[in-house]
C-alpha cells in the first residue's frame, strides 16, 4: 500500500517522536509512505477564516493523487472538514482560482486506521503481545470530529487496537473530552484544569499508559505532566504514548526507532515489563 | 437606538449568518451547546448566549467578551447541536469579524502571529511563535520556560525556521479567500 503523508509542523517539533514512530510503524507494516512535497501548515485551531482553512488544506489536498495520511488529528480534522466544505462547487472554485495545483477531491486517513487496518489479528508481526498492559484510550476531541467514520462521542478503535495488541484498555469517561491545548499559551489556567482531570481520571483508573492520537493531547498530558503535577500536588507518573509507539513497541521496534527516549515521562518501565513477562511465559 | 445602529446592527447579524451559516436562525436556546463546552463554567455570556446576541444583532456584547477566547475548538457543541448549528463556527466568525474590526488583546494575538507566521513562511515554528506572543503577554513567560526547558532537554524545539517553497502561493490563499 502506498500513501501520501502528512507529517504537519509538530513533526518538526513537539511531536518528533509521532514522526518517527509513524514511519518506524509503517516501514515495518511495509506501508510505503511518500511525504506531501512542499506541504504547508493546516492552520490547527488558529485560523477563524473558514474559506483560507480550506484553501491551505486544499493547497496540501492538491499535491498528490494518493490518499493522504496524518498522524496529527488536528491536521486530520482540518483536511476531512476542507474536503466537505469542497464539495461546494462554488466554494471550490474559488479556491482552485487562487491554488497553482488544482483540488480535484481527495482521500484523507488518520495513521490510526491504516494501521490497525494492516494489523490482523493474532498478527505474527506482534512479536511482543503486550499483555496485562492497562492502556487508557484516550482520543480528545479531533480525531472524531466533525463526525465521520467514527462516533463523535463514544468511539471504539483504539480500545479495539489496544485489544489487537492483547494489551487492556482502560475506558475513561474523559476519552474525547478536550485536551485544553488549543487555549494552552494564552490561557493557561483553564486549559491546565482540563488536561488535569484527564490524567487524574487515568491515574484512578489504574492505567499505566495513555495512549494518544494528537501532538497537542501529547504535549499538554506528557510535556506539561510534571508542572501540572507540582501545580496540583498530586503525583501522576504515567508515560503518554502516541499509538504509533504503543504499536511500535508491540512490533518489537526499538527506543530508538520509535523516538521514544523524547517522552518527557519515560515509557522505559513499562516496556521493560513487557519484555520480561514475555520472557517468563 | 437611533436607526443607523439598529441598520449596522443587523449588519452585523447578516455578517455572522454568513460567515457561519443560516441555519443559526433555527436556534431553539435549548443549552445543549453550554452544557457541552470544556470552559463553560468561564463563560460569560455562555456559548448558547452568545448564538442569541448574534440573532439579535448585539455586535458590541457579542465581539468583546472572553468567551470567545475560551473556546478550544472541540467541536462537541458542533455535534451535539440538534438543531445542526455549528456554535463553534459562530465563534469563528466572531473571532474573525474582531480581527478585522481590530479588536486586541492576547488572544487576538496569538492568532495574529499565528496567521502571520503561515502566511510568510507556510508553516509553524513554535520558537519565533512564542517569543513574540511573549512580547505582548510577558505574563505567560513562566508556562513557557518551563515547558520551553522541557523540550529543548528532549530535542523537540524546532531552531529553524521552516520556509515553505510555496509560500506566495499560501500567502495569496491567506489574503484572497479571505472576504
Amino acid at each position: 500500500m502506498k500513501l501520501a503523508y502528512y507529517p504537519g509542523c509538530v513533526s518538526l517539533s513537539t511531536g518528533k517522536e509521532m514522526d518517527i514512530s509513524t514511519r518506524a510503524v509503517c516501514a515495518a507494516l511495509e506501508i510505503e509512505l511518500e511525504e506531501l512535497s512542499d506541504w504547508n501548515c493546516c492552520g490547527a485551531t488558529h485560523v477563524s477564516n473558514e474559506q483560507v482553512a480550506t484553501g491551505l488544506a486544499a493547497r496540501n489536498m492538491a499535491q498528490t493523487e494518493l490518499p493522504i495520511m496524518t498522524p496529527c488529528s488536528i491536521c486530520y480534522s482540518n483536511l476531512r472538514s476542507a474536503v466537505r466544505r469542497l464539495e461546494d462547487l462554488e466554494v471550490r472554485e474559488r479556491v482552485n482560482a487562487v491554488l497553482e495545483k488544482k483540488y480535484s477531491g481527495a482521500a484523507v486517513r488518520h495513521a490510526l486506521d491504516v494501521i490497525l487496518e494492516s494489523l490482523e489479528k493474532k498478527d505474527e508481526r506482534i512479536v511482543l503481545p503486550l499483555r496485562e498492559m492497562k492502556v487508557a484510550a484516550y482520543y480528545g476531541c479531533l480525531l472524531t470530529r466533525p463526525a465521520g467514520q467514527y462516533s463523535p462521542q463514544f468511539p471504539t478503535i483504539l480500545e479495539e487496537l489496544t485489544r489487537r495488541l492483547e494489551a487492556e484498555p482502560v475506558e475513561l469517561r474523559h476519552k474525547t473530552a478536550c485536551c485544553g491545548g488549543p487555549i494552552f499559551m494564552p490561557r493557561e489556567d483553564a486549559a491546565d484544569d482540563i488536561a488535569f482531570a484527564i490524567l487524574a481520571e487515568a491515574k484512578e483508573a489504574g492505567a499505566e499508559v495513555i495512549v494518544t492520537v494528537c501532538p497537542l493531547c501529547h504535549l499538554m498530558l506528557d510535556a506539561k505532566q510534571r508542572a501540572l503535577e507540582q501545580k496540583k500536588g498530586q503525583k501522576i507518573g504515567i508515560p503518554v504514548l502516541y499509538v504509533t509507539q504503543l504499536v511500535g513497541i508491540a512490533l518489537g521496534l526499538g527506543p530508538e526507532e520509535l523516538g521514544l527516549e523524547m517522552n518527557s515521562v519515560s515509557p522505559m518501565a513499562v516496556v521493560e515489563r513487557a519484555y520480561e513477562k514475555m520472557a517468563k511465559e | 437606538m437611533s436607526a443607523v445602529t439598529a441598520a449596522k446592527d443587523m449588519e452585523f447579524k447578516s455578517e455572522v449568518l454568513r460567515l457561519a451559516g443560516p441555519e443559526m436562525q433555527t436556534c431553539i436556546q435549548c443549552g445543549t451547546c453550554s452544557a457541552s463546552c470544556p470552559t463553560a463554567h468561564l463563560m460569560n455570556p455562555s456559548i448558547r448566549k452568545l448564538v442569541k446576541l448574534c440573532l439579535e444583532g448585539r455586535k458590541k456584547e457579542a465581539l468583546h467578551n472572553e468567551t470567545l477566547w475560551l473556546c478550544t475548538s472541540c467541536l462537541l457543541c458542533t455535534v451535539r447541536c440538534p438543531r445542526g448549528i455549528r456554535p463553534k463556527a459562530v465563534v469563528s466568525a466572531l473571532k474573525d469579524i474582531a480581527e478585522r474590526e481590530g479588536v486586541r488583546g492576547r488572544d487576538a494575538s496569538y492568532e495574529e502571529f499565528f496567521l502571520k507566521q503561515i502566511k510568510s513562511n507556510g508553516r509553524i515554528a513554535e520558537l519565533p511563535l512564542t517569543a513574540e506572543f511573549l512580547l505582548v503577554y510577558p505574563q505567560a513567560a513562566v508556562q513557557s520556560m518551563q515547558m520551553g526547558l522541557e523540550l529543548i532537554s528532549k530535542g523537540k524545539i524546532a531552531a529553524k525556521l521552516e520556509r515553505i517553497e510555496g509560500r506566495d502561493e499560501v500567502k495569496r490563499i491567506v489574503e484572497e479567500l479571505r472576504e
